[in-house]
């Protein structure tokens, strides 16, 4: 089994907690079986709008060097603390997040657009043909 | 040597306290209950009092230990003025040292009834004296230090992370053993600027995970300037130092805003007296004598006839403003009695001369109808 450093989910309904856990890979993160616990994570900003984020560094140190494996998304939050290079991850997800928010507004834009030509030729279509008229 | 340090400091700090002619310990006096309620030292620091080349004002001490009067770097950073020896000693004999005040009933959590015990008179001595060295405790004066520069520093600038995080991601270092101001806190931002944590995001994730007994996240609603214009009115002097002093750090430009003001507050209304032996006392009068505001101060020593203090504080004036008119004049004169020093700092520097001047005047017609110039108590 793989020594791991991950995440252990607490928390109750609607409300999740991370603890950052030292542990065997596969074991279920509420079996008790955690070596140690190095950290916390929580993943609901608060009245600031932080998500809160304490590890022990020294800890995680030990541990890595007795071999133990932080997985993809410890890795990816690590690298946003600055304690790894960032992950590949990070960099695609919030690239896709931008694609999809650009698109989101692009979106938006054009429906506001048809609904802006719609009204004028709305407005056309009940008001006298006074371009006709002037025309001729 | 940090600790035999300690110990001169102390024993030299007991001495001076025991031997001030402002508060003598009288030995007939029942003792009170001490109550270890005041609350606890906020910083973590140290205060390394730096020896001062000499007592004169020479020109060596002057840039070692006073501040230049109007200098800017000065005017942030007073510390410099008040860890100097002189000044310390100063203050601790002004501060005096009346034990029924310092172990005076508090209500809080942890104070105890008070004790009856029959003693002896050897007894009696000892534990009297014992009493005196723990007051030391209670009487050690929050450091007076400039407002602490802002925390600006960028770690890392990653734009291609914008998106990732519409919340900001603050990461503390939990590591076991670390003292608090050197923990590192982090925060990342959603355009993906990896940044330190300024003063205010530090103060309160280490109150969220380190709590300090007395602190509240954020600022508590009574120091919010209309209601501490409240406590103020409501003579509560010291509470609100004292609760100051618990919730922030020394140098936190509130806590400067919130005792500056309550200075400012005790001047207005001529309370000084109320701060007499606590902690307080000494930052207030060396607040007033580095911002050379002590003409009121001066006045009040004066009504109360102790000329002893009145000499102190022009003193503390000479040291922590070295180039003041009235320093230079009575350096010339080796032999000048205390009231021609007061005379000399209220002819040149005072603000306000006519106010100073006067009770110099009261003060000599009392000394005169009692017989007596010389020094009282």
């Amino acid at each position: 089994m793989a020594l791991a450093i991950r995440f252990a989910l607490f928390g109750c309904t609607n409300r999740p907690f991370f603890h950052i856990v030292v542990m065997e890979k596969r074991r279920a993160q509420r079996s008790g079986k955690i070596k140690e616990m190095i950290g916390s994570y929580d993943p609901m900003p608060n009245q600031d709008n932080q998500k809160l984020v304490a590890v022990d560094f020294q800890k995680l140190q030990k541990w890595l060097g007795f071999g133990a494996v932080p997985t993809k998304h410890v890795a990816e939050l690590l690298g946003l603390g600055g304690f790894y290079p960032i992950h590949p991850m990070s960099y695609i997800k919030a690239k896709r997040k931008r694609t999809l928010m650009e698109k989101q507004v692009a979106d938006m834009q054009a429906k506001e657009e048809t609904q802006e030509t719609a009204a004028i030729q709305v407005n056309e279509d009940t008001q006298p043909d006074s371009t006709e008229d002037a025309s001729q | 040597m940090a600790a035999s340090m300690k110990c001169a400091w102390a024993r030299c700090l007991s001495t001076i306290l025991l031997n001030s002619t402002k508060h003598r310990c009288q030995i007939s006096q029942p003792l009170y209950a001490s109550c270890s309620n005041i609350t606890g030292d906020s910083g973590n620091d140290e205060i390394i009092f730096r020896k001062a080349e000499g007592e004169g004002g020479t020109d060596q001490t002057r840039q070692e230990a006073g501040p230049a009067d109007d200098t800017k770097k000065h005017r942030r950073d007073p510390g410099k003025a008040f860890t100097d020896v002189r000044v310390q000693k100063i203050l601790l004999r002004l501060t005096g040292l009346d034990l029924d005040k310092v172990y005076e009933y508090r209500a809080a959590k942890g104070a105890g009834v008070a004790k009856v015990a029959l003693m002896s008179d050897q007894q009696l001595k000892k534990v009297y004296e014992s009493a005196s060295y723990k007051a030391l405790r209670k009487l050690q004066m929050p450091p007076v230090l400039g407002a602490r520069e802002p925390i600006d520093e960028v770690l890392s600038e990653d734009p291609e992370l914008e998106g990732l995080n519409t919340s900001k991601l603050v990461f503390i270092d939990i590591s076991q053993r670390v003292p608090l101001k050197k923990r590192t806190i982090v925060v990342r931002e959603p355009n993906g600027t990896l940044r330190k944590a300024s003063w205010e995001e530090r103060d309160v994730t280490l109150q969220k995970y380190f709590p300090q007994s007395g602190r509240k996240i954020g600022l508590p609603r009574m120091f919010q300037q209309d209601n501490l214009e409240c406590m103020l009115d409501d003579g509560k002097h010291e509470y609100i130092l004292n609760r100051a002093c618990s919730q922030f750090e020394i140098d936190d430009p509130e806590y400067i805003r919130v005792t500056q003001r309550t200075y400012e507050h005790i001047d207005g209304n001529g309370k000084f007296e109320d701060l007499r032996s606590t902690r307080h006392f000494g930052p207030m009068i060396f607040y007033f004598t580095y911002y050379k505001k002590i003409d009121k101060l001066l006045v009040a020593f004066l009504e109360e006839e102790s000329l002893e203090d009145s000499l102190d504080l022009v003193k503390l004036y000479h040291i922590v403003h070295p180039s003041c008119k009235s320093a230079e004049k009575v350096a010339s004169m080796p032999d000048a009695t205390p009231l021609e020093i007061i005379r000399a700092f209220a002819e040149m520097d005072a603000t306000q001369k006519s106010l100073v001047q006067q009770a110099i005047q009261t003060y000599e017609k009392e000394c005169d109808s009692t017989g007596s110039t010389q020094l009282r108590r």
